[in-house]
This record gives structure tokens, C-alpha cells and sequence, in this order.
């Protein structure tokens, strides 16, 4: 018996010389909703979305159909465009009318496409479709554009889509804490491309809230040394150096590993290269789940989790994070401890009111990323709810 | 001349449970230029995908045209967040076909929904309880608020749910 089914349909119609009439349907266990759109065929660019649920879930899904507009202007074959409609209507309206927009612009691509060729065909009677293609080619590369391309807000500078929410005000002085209490996870802008704090603004709230020192740990990016000394010296605050590199099984942490390293690279393939620059590395939210459920409704438990073979890659693990839910970071510590693995803690802060959520805690001074590193592999240090301890929260 | 269609396009991706510790999940692809399979099997409860299978039977993208090899990458992968990237990523490397990559999203998206389907079972009836549920859903778990226009702020859901 199917567990799970999903259908998707589009059709896609030459209204008139100039507009691709788009009509798709989802339709699964869960949800049923429809979008018809409208596409300028020369440009590519959205000229009207309507969109109509049939079932839904929660009593305020039908929220989603008004912000549906926003993504009028966009064009389909712009870099990112992808992204742009997971981010605006993704988060704004709903993450299934986003797939369905996704299949319903992707389907008016080929149409599109087809058009184009059958316009040639009236010149040339004999062209085959192949050779159209492979004519097309030669000029540029035709098919759905790569979703991991940043977003470029320029197209729509009235709209913006930073989730930003909160700014920097005036609150009360920090409170001394014991130990040197460090924010390990920290994502800037826009060396991050999914974070909204901009790093002097992430440095004036941590010194704010009295953390002795962040780290910047922005997703495969190296930070330029004479960056971050101009950076110290103008805050007057001690600001680390990280990086959260994305490998095959998830996200790492490492520290005191200069290369820059893109694409997706084996745990393995890492470790080594961590060892060999006598680095520390961090399982990052090992056990980040899902939205509706986690690692424990699947069955999973502490003891099965600690036979993951990643565990024996890495040097600690993160059991305080700012991103995943209480259950999570208990399960992650209930993991570190069984594995006897050290265990830190960050905020993952991508916004700027995030930072010192979650740190780490050492017990002597620390000045600089060597210290950290020797830090990390001999010393004693515990994660810590900063924020919530030092009652920012 | 009628409206006829130029275009047309149908999905279908569905999952499975072929024994207490495997999932199947498939889908299949065809539309007007396109014929294409991807099946992933994934193992309980890490949700690490132990198999990956696919073909794509018509095509013109002659980079779409053997893909079985490419597949082999998303071996091991675990299913969860980040996991689109990993994918992409992995997948990059080894072929320019992008819809093979969305295929192997769309399998690891419909694993994800059929334990949604799961949780949302519990869901009550009466208006008043299935408010609180969600509402409770959200106090729960942080990465729900503000992820879509049903739990944002102003949405009855939410309420005065502050934020984290």
C-alpha cells in the first residue's frame, strides 16, 4: 500500500503571439491547490498568478493566496529565479504553492522553447527539433537554471526580502559572566547569503550582551585575516575565525583550516584535511529535524544515533544550537555524552538579535584562533543558553 | 484555432514501505519533451538513502541521456534539512542534469510529507482544538514560526505566540 502520493499537472497554452497561459494542479495526500499564471514569452517575465486551494491543513492557509502577487515581475529564466520563489513565496505564502510555481514556470520554459523552434520551422520547414536544440546550444545553455544561485534583489528593489525583524536599541548592560564565553556559530552578511546581520552590527550586539568573543562561521567562506584585524581593532572586540562547510553528511564546523574549500566534499575527505592542519571540527546540529517532526518520532534513539559513523569522524558535537528545537539539542547531547565527545554550543545567529543565544563557555582567556583551537582539544569548556542565563531573552 | 496546448507535463511521485526498516520512493516525469524515472530506497530511521536508481527515457538534453552512474552520489545522504544543497551539490559534480537533481528532491520531499501525513493525522475536528494544535506545533518548534503565511505573525494560528 502507497504511503504517500503526489500528482502534479501543467499545461501550457500560446494565448496569443506574445503569452504563455499556464495552468497546474497538485494534488496529493495532504493538499490540493491549483495556480493559473500568465507569462510574457519574449522575456519571460509574470504577468498575473491566481491561485485557488481545494484541501488544506491549518485554518490559515488561505492566507497564502494574497501574497501570491509579490512574484508578478519576475522573470523565469533569471539566475536564482528559483530560490527567489522558495524565499518570497515559500515563506511568505506557502511552501507547496512554491513547488507547484516552480513546475508551472519550468513546464512554461520548454513550452517557451517549443514555441521558439516551431517560429524557426516556418523559415526552415525541415528543421528537426534535435537540430533546433543543438543549434540553440551553440548560442547558450537551454533548462532549468541552478537553484543555488544567489538572489538578485535588484530586479525588485521595492520589494525586499530580508526577514530581518529586529534592530539593534538600547537595553540594559551586560551582565558579567564567568569563564570566557565565546559564540561559536555565527553567519554574517553577506558573506552568507541565507543570513541578515551584517558583521559590525552582530559585533556591537555581542559586545552589548557582554560575550567575551564570536566567531564567524559563514558557509564555506574564509574570511581574509587583515578583514578581521581591521574589524577587532575598530570594535575592540575579539572576533574568531570559522567555517561551516557543507559535506556529504551535513554541516561542519571546523576551526583552524585556512582553505577554501567549495562544493560538497566527503566527511572523510574533510577530517583530513582537518587533521592535516592540526584543526578542530563540530558536528553542527546533528540532529536538526524536521517542521511537523524529529528523530524521535522516526524511531530514532540515542543509543541507534551513536552508531552513526559520521560520529566517529568529528572531535565534538553541537548540543546547543540556536536553530533547532529543545527535544533536538537534548537528543544531541544525550549522543555527545554517550560518545564521550565534547560538546559546544552557538547561536547559529543569521539575525542580528540571534547572537549569544547559545555559546561556549571556556575557563581561561582566550586571544586568538590558535588559543581556540588548543582551546577546544585540551581544555575544559560547556555549552551554554547565554542569552536566557544572562536574561536577555 | 482552439487553445490548444503546446506544453503539458504530469508527476507523480509516491512512497512506499517495502519492510519495517525501507521506504521506496519514486517518481516519474513525463511531459511533452520528457520521460524520465528516479527511485531512491531509504533506510529507517536515519532516513539515509541506501539506494538510487533512474533513467531517463526521452530526452533532448543530451547530458540527461545516462544518469544511473550520477545517482550512486546521493548515496548516503540522509534525508533533513540542508539536504537540497548536499544534493545539488553532489550531483553538480557529475552531470549538468539539473532535473535529475530535482527528481532525487522531489523522492526525499514526498519521504518527508508521508510522515507529515503521519503527525497530521492527530490533528482534531473541532476548530477551537485544531487551532491549539497548531498553535502548540509552532510553540514546539521554533523553525515553524514565520516559515509561511499560515503561521506568521497576525495569522490566527500564531497569536500572540512571541517570537523566539
Amino acid at each position: 500500500m502507497l504511503k504517500y502520493a503526489r500528482n502534479k499537472m501543467t499545461n501550457v497554452v500560446v494565448k496569443d503571439a506574445g503569452t504563455l497561459a499556464v495552468h497546474g494542479v497538485l494534488d496529493d495526500d495532504i493538499y490540493s491547490l491549483e495556480i493559473d499564471v500568465t507569462i510574457e514569452l519574449s522575456e519571460g517575465k509574470i504577468l498575473s498568478i491566481d491561485g485557488k486551494w481545494h484541501r488544506y491543513t491549518t485554518p490559515d492557509c488561505p492566507r497564502a493566496i494574497p501574497p501570491l502577487q509579490d512574484i508578478i515581475g519576475f522573470c523565469i529564466d533569471d539566475e536564482g529565479f528559483n530560490q527567489a520563489v522558495h524565499k518570497i513565496i515559500g515563506r511568505k505564502a506557502c511552501r507547496h504553492y512554491a513547488n507547484l510555481l516552480i513546475e508551472c514556470c519550468d513546464s512554461a520554459k520548454e513550452a517557451a522553447l517549443i514555441q521558439k523552434w516551431k517560429n524557426a520551422s516556418k523559415c526552415q520547414p525541415e528543421l528537426r527539433f534535435a537540430d533546433f536544440i543543438n543549434a540553440e546550444k551553440s548560442e547558450s545553455v537551454p533548462g532549468r537554471v541552478n537553484a543555488s544561485v544567489r538572489v538578485e534583489e535588484k530586479r525588485r528593489p521595492d520589494k525586499g526580502i530580508s526577514t530581518q525583524e529586529e534592530t539593534v536599541g538600547d537595553q540594559p548592560v551586560a551582565k558579567p559572566s564567568p569563564g570566557f564565553t565565546i559564540d561559536l556559530h555565527v553567519h554574517t552578511s553577506p558573506a552568507s547569503t541565507c543570513s541578515s546581520a551584517p558583521e559590525g552590527e552582530l559585533i556591537q550586539e555581542a559586545k552589548r550582551i557582554g560575550l567575551d568573543a564570536i566567531c564567524f562561521t559563514d558557509h564555506n567562506f574564509v574570511w581574509d585575516p587583515e578583514r578581521i584585524k581591521a574589524l577587532q581593532k575598530e570594535h575592540q572586540f575579539l572576533i574568531l575565525r570559522g567555517n561551516e562547510i557543507t559535506t556529504n553528511q551535513g554541516d561542519m564546523l571546523v576551526f583552524g583550516l585556512d582553505e577554501d574549500i567549495k562544493g560538497i566534499i566527503s566527511v572523510e575527505f574533510l577530517r583530513q584535511k582537518v587533521m592535516a592542519a592540526n584543526g578542530f571540527m563540530i558536528a553542527a546540529h546533528p540532529f536538526r529535524g524536521f517542521l511537523t517532526f524529529d528523530a524521535a518520532h522516526l524511531g530514532m534513539t540515542p543509543q541507534k544515533a551513536m552508531q552513526n559513523p559520521l560520529f566517529k569522524q568529528v572531535d565534538a558535537l553541537e548540543v546547543l544550537n540556536g536553530k533547532v528545537t529543545p527535544r533536538e539539542n537534548e537528543f544531541a547531547h544525550q549522543v555527545a555524552e554517550g560518545l564521550n565527545l565534547p560538546a559546544t554550543g552557538g547561536s547559529d545567529a543569521h539575525e542580528v538579535s540571534e547572537v549569544g543565544r547559545y555559546a561556549t563557555q571556556f575557563s581561561r582567556l582566550i586571544q586568538n584562533e590558535a588559543e581556540l583551537v588548543e582551546a577546544l582539544k585540551n581544555d575544559a569548556y560547556v555549552p551554554v543558553a547565554y542569552r536566557k542565563e544572562n536574561e536577555f531573552d | 484555432m482552439p487553445d490548444l496546448t503546446s506544453f503539458t507535463r504530469n508527476r507523480c511521485t509516491s512512497v512506499e514501505q517495502i519492510d519495517d526498516h525501507t521506504l521506496r520512493s519514486s517518481c516519474r516525469l513525463q511531459d511533452t519533451l520528457t520521460d524520465a524515472m528516479v527511485e531512491v530506497q531509504v533506510k529507517l530511521p536515519d532516513l539515509e538513502i541506501i539506494q538510487a536508481a533512474g533513467e531517463i527515457r526521452r530526452t533532448y538534453r543530451e547530458e540527461c541521456l545516462d544518469v544511473g552512474e550520477a545517482l550512486q552520489k546521493v548515496v548516503g545522504v540522509r534525508i533533513g534539512s540542508g539536504m537540497l544543497k548536499i544534493i545539488e551539490g553532489l550531483l553538480a559534480e557529475v552531470t549538468q542534469c539539473a532535473e535529475l537533481a530535482f527528481m532525487v528532491e522531489e523522492c526525499c520531499h514526498a519521504v518527508i510529507l508521508s510522515f507529515t501525513k503521519g503527525t497530521l493525522k492527530d490533528v482534531p475536528d473541532n476548530p477551537r482544538e485544531k487551532k491549539e494544535f497548531f498553535a502548540n506545533m509552532i510553540r514546539e518548534n521554533t523553525r515553524l514560526y514565520n516559515r509561511c503565511a499560515a503561521f506568521a505573525p497576525g495569522s490566527s494560528i500564531v497569536g500572540d505566540i512571541p517570537p523566539e
